[in-house]
């Protein structure tokens, strides 16, 4: 319902300041995704206005993080982490639309402004056979893409008229916190004509998350608070026991 | 009725932790072994990272050893002397213990290293209280005598030979004994290293090393015991949550207050049943959690590639 209405009002602005407007204009229905306990994902409704032949491409990218993949191996029947590989600073979610129908075309493109699967970025900081990078990179891909963070194949956008546009953006329960960017690109002929970025901010609320911000930021407190909890609690359960339950 | 844990960041059922902690406290008082051993494999198996699982169950362990050194030291039972040298050794050997503990974290390899050493200490306990209820029961069922009391003393006699000839002699007054101090500083910086890898108090290792190695009277070691387990388990519990920030405190605390009601209702059950019915019963659960971690080592992997995502 919220979305509906946001989306209404936003037309109807459209629809009046499309004189103003560039070859391009897109909004979204929130900036913000507040993460607590009970969080079960979120969709943000985005939607736009195209004034110009072309074709649109819109990514979604999280916030920056390291990953490790490991290859189990066996040894005496005894399955542990093998290899290892430190992927650093990549993109911790991952989402494409396009308009294109043509797959060829949209690589090439997609190549020219280093978006989609090929082209995302992973920084590794051991030397290491291309083909031992790539086959973990691979896999690196397909774990995220398990755990609903990346998705690398394009998915279309829905087009209400030959101008307006929406898209339902999805991130699941387990999104990782950070700010994450939404680009919108009108692409004719190989040159982007018009570009728009959007950020969107993950955040967690709720005393979850001040625990753990707490025993990350403040380690040396919190150790001390985990230390003494359990001395006063050992105390009183001993003084209760011993007051009020005789053997 | 589900809780977030912040630290293992996995939901729960909180009833579900709140009977972990009755079972693995009343199973802690009725034989008084630490409830680590039982504690950290189930946290294991319901999600718990190990590593959270391990650091948590530390952090209970001070709270069960505090309320029972409580009770000993009314009592006179604990040789505070004996009890400093051993937090000597097993301050320096949990802080070691930590410092491993990390590096193998960071090398990805604490789980194998937890499970292993779980299967072998739970393998050989489980394996050596059955063979010993197995002894009562053929004794008390046909009066025949095993005399391995009197083996173990034997084997034991060159090792004792040695120890007397260690230098830094000093007279333990309060248990009698006269003995060096490398020897208790060495015993419990052994255990401070079991105490950070595996989550246990160490009793299992350290009561009988004080009876037979430092040949203290049988009254005063379990109270000087858990005098040490308590520093023990309090540098390992503070270096964990500083180096790893592995202590979740939520888990901590719900397995604290359940385990020891537990812990009071299993110490006074223990007077009321038979004792080699019970410690037959206590192996052969720990025998099925060492199957169940054996189990999860042999397993073929669903996927032989593991992602883990970087704070």
């Amino acid at each position: 319902m919220k979305f509906l209405k946001f989306f209404y009002t936003f037309c109807f602005l459209l629809i009046n300041i499309e004189a103003y407007a560039g070859p391009l204009i897109s909004g979204i229905s929130s900036n913000e995704i507040n993460v607590d306990t009970e969080f079960k994902g979120a969709q943000i409704l985005l939607f736009g206005a195209k004034n110009d032949a072309g074709d649109v491409v819109i990514t979604v990218r999280g916030p920056r993080k390291n990953f490790i993949i490991s290859k189990k191996e066996n040894l005496l029947g005894v399955w542990f982490n093998g290899e290892r590989i430190k992927f650093k600073n990549s993109y911790g979610f991952y989402s494409l639309f396009s308009t294109y129908n043509d797959g060829e075309m949209i690589q090439q493109d997609l190549n020219e402004y280093e978006l989609g699967k090929n082209n995302i970025q992973f920084e590794i900081q051991d030397n290491l056979s291309p083909s031992k990078i790539n086959e973990f990179r691979i896999q690196l891909v397909e774990l995220l893409e398990q755990k609903n963070l990346y998705s690398v194949s394009t998915k279309p956008i829905d087009f209400l008229d030959e101008t307006l546009f929406k898209l339902i953006i999805d991130f699941p329960k387990n999104i990782l916190l950070g700010t994450y960017i939404i680009e919108v690109y009108l692409i004719n002929n190989g040159s982007v004509l018009s570009f728009q970025s959007i950020p969107v901010y993950v955040n967690q609320i709720g005393i979850s998350a001040k625990i753990s911000n707490f025993a990350l930021s403040q380690s040396v407190l919190y150790g001390l608070i985990a230390v003494f909890l359990a001395i006063f609690v050992g105390c009183l359960a001993n003084y209760l026991f011993a007051r009020f339950i005789k053997k | 009725m589900q809780i977030y844990l912040p630290i293992a960041e996995i939901p729960v059922n909180i009833f579900l932790i709140l009977a972990l902690g009755l079972l693995t406290g009343f199973l802690a008082g009725m034989f008084g072994i630490g409830g680590g051993f039982l504690a950290t494999p189930f946290l294991i198996f319901i999600g718990v990272p190990s590593p959270v699982a391990v650091s948590t169950s530390t952090n209970q362990i001070i709270a069960a050893s505090i309320s029972g050194l409580l009770a000993h030291f009314k009592k006179g039972n604990v040789d505070i002397k004996m009890g400093l040298f051993l937090v000597i050794g097993g301050v320096i050997g949990s802080s070691i213990g930590v410092s491993i503990f990390s590096i193998l974290k960071n090398a990805g390899q604490i789980d194998l290293v937890i499970a292993i050493t779980y299967v072998l200490f739970l393998g050989s306990i489980s394996l050596m209280m059955l063979s010993d209820s197995f002894r009562n029961f053929i004794d008390r069922k046909f009066g025949m005598d095993w005399h391995h009391h009197n083996e173990e003393a034997v084997k034991f006699q060159w090792l004792l030979k040695k120890i007397d000839n260690l230098p830094f002699k000093t007279y333990f007054s309060r248990s009698e004994v006269y003995i060096s101090i490398l020897v208790p500083i060495t015993l419990s910086f052994g255990v401070g290293i079991l105490v950070s890898l595996m989550g246990v108090g160490g009793g299992f290792l350290m009561i009988p090393a004080m009876l037979y190695i430092l040949r203290m009277p049988s009254s005063l070691v379990v109270g000087t015991s858990l005098f040490q387990i308590v520093f023990i388990a309090s540098n390992a519990t503070f270096l964990q949550a500083v180096t790893g920030n592995n202590v979740d405190i939520v888990l901590g605390i719900l397995m604290i207050i359940s385990s020891a009601i537990g812990a009071q209702v299993g110490s006074r059950v223990a007077y009321k049943v038979d004792a080699n019915a019970t410690r037959t019963f206590l192996a052969v659960l720990l025998l099925l959690i060492c199957f169940k971690m054996m189990f999860q080592l042999f397993s073929q992997p669903g996927n032989i590639y593991s992602l883990d995502i970087l704070k």
